[in-house]
């Protein structure tokens, strides 16, 4: 999904939300055999130019923890604590204009994503200009009742942000 | 001269409200309704919150002649409430937040509704009776804080309201709680016991008679406990059953009684709005207040 921000101070002339991407969903290429891979099935895009993609895989168990922390830009994002055997792993990668802007998505989206962590874990990384989300949990169900909303969640910052514009020399507080 | 816009969306109205000292200078709101016999579910009230928010915010900037170099915070309902509505509302105001580098402000929605009501009416220090959908609280400021005197054990008098309109299926618009007065102002019986049937015919009003006078005279009797308690010689009612005009007669004889004096407010500020929350945040933005965006999490106890 691209968000495409209003620039300095300049609003967009048409409504890219009615535009019909298609945004392409790819399956993870899993790093061993016996990985099972879903696909995410296509469809209609609401969100303008470009394209999500979203990658799930089911994990392999691994030895040891990686460092805590998500990978800043430059790292394919890490994550803070490996899966364990047979749990599920979604990432989306969002794709924005500028990594300010995925970073003040990223700001909005994080303080509530906490809310069910007994179920589902969801981690938060910016990664050059791109929002990286990545969902892991026992159940694919679980993870597919929590992608919705966030959907919907990140749809109305996308809005926001393009409805009011990045004014000139923003600077994050 | 701060200017504050404050969001609010924990139940289903949403609004958009500027305040600058004192005054209220926007106020737009829309509200969620569903048909009778239903009532309102969090997923489809945060989606009808995600639909109108980014409107009403152009809305109350356009009414309040500002722009957002002129806002000087942005308050939102922290909490309680429910938690996908609460969230919509609250993606929005830490992106505003950002996008116009301001500080956030999460407010608590119950002082909001306190905060506009002592505004609007002038009561300086207030036993407060804030009745809703979501709440019923007997509060009083003692002590450098506000302190819940008594409450309800289980469900708001405002639920109890909207369930019951619920199981007879009287519109919800714009409220249930405004048809259920309506009614009730035809009632010419009060019967004891909620059963009346004339002959092949059946009749409600009486029953909803019956369901004011009962609820409303347990609601004015704790009210009343609190004010003796607290020696207080005011009564303020905020939240949107305190719209209901026999609610604020009961309230009014009972503080004639006592000699105290009662405030209450209309349905623009009864009623769930922005401006309460513009309202709550400038009191906490002049106290020096500020909600950095990693603690500005929704609650919705």
């Amino acid at each position: 999904m691209q968000a495409s921000g209003g620039g300095a101070g300049g609003a967009e002339g048409r409504d890219d939300q009615r535009s019909s991407r298609t945004p392409a969903c790819q399956s993870g290429s899993g790093s061993a055999e016996g990985e099972d891979v879903h696909q995410a099935p296509e469809g209609r895009g609401v969100f303008g130019r470009g394209r999500a993609v979203m990658e799930a895989a089911v994990a392999r168990p691994q030895g040891e923890r990686a460092p805590d922390g998500l990978g800043s830009a430059g790292d394919v994002a890490p994550l803070a604590v490996r899966p364990r055997r047979g749990e599920v792993v979604l990432t989306l990668r969002v794709p924005f204009q500028s990594a300010l802007e995925a970073d003040m998505a990223r700001r909005s989206l994080l303080p509530d994503a906490q809310r069910h962590q007994g179920l589902i874990r969801k981690e938060f990384a910016v990664n050059g200009s791109d929002l990286l989300v990545r969902w892991t949990a026992e159940e694919l169900a679980f993870i597919r009742l929590s992608l919705n909303p966030f959907l919907d969640q990140l749809s109305l910052v996308i809005r926001n942000i393009r409805s009011l514009g990045i004014p000139p020399r923003q600077s994050l507080s | 001269m701060p200017a504050v816009l404050g969001f609010e969306g924990s139940a289903n109205k949403i609004g958009v409200g500027v305040v600058r000292d004192g005054k209220v200078l926007a106020n737009p709101r829309r509200t969620y309704v569903t048909p009778p016999g239903t009532g309102f579910l969090p997923g489809d009230t945060a989606r009808h919150h995600r639909a109108v928010i980014l409107d009403l915010l152009q809305e109350a900037l356009t009414e309040a002649g500002l722009t957002s170099e002129d806002i000087d915070c942005i308050a939102y309902t922290k909490g309680p409430g429910m938690g996908a509505p609460l969230v919509s509302v609250a993606v929005v105001a830490r992106t505003v937040a950002q996008l116009w580098n301001k500080p956030l402000l999460g407010v608590n929605h119950c002082i909001g509704h306190i905060e506009m009501g002592r505004l609007i009416t002038g009561a300086t220090n207030p036993t407060v009776l804030y009745v809703s959908g979501g709440n019923t609280q007997v509060i009083a400021y003692s002590e450098h804080r506000y302190r819940i005197f008594g409450e309800t054990i289980d469900i708001a008098v405002g639920n109890c309201l909207d369930r019951f309109a619920r199981v007879l299926k009287i519109s919800n618009d714009p409220s249930p709680g405004y048809n259920i007065e309506q009614m009730a102002k035809r009632g010419k019986k009060l019967v004891e016991l909620p059963y009346t049937v004339k002959g092949m015919d059946v009749s409600f009003s009486g029953i909803l008679s019956f369901i004011e006078e009962t609820v409303f005279a347990m609601l004015v009797e704790i009210t009343e406990r609190a004010m003796a308690h607290c020696g207080s010689q005011e009564a303020l009612i905020v939240g949107g059953v305190g719209c209901n005009v026999r609610l604020q007669e009961m309230m009014e004889t009972m503080c004639q009684e006592r000699g105290a004096r009662l405030y209450a407010t209309d349905e623009r500020f009864c009623i769930d709005n922005g401006a309460m929350i513009a309202q709550a945040g400038w009191e906490m933005f002049q106290a020096g207040h500020r909600t950095p965006l990693s603690e500005s999490g929704i609650t919705q106890r």
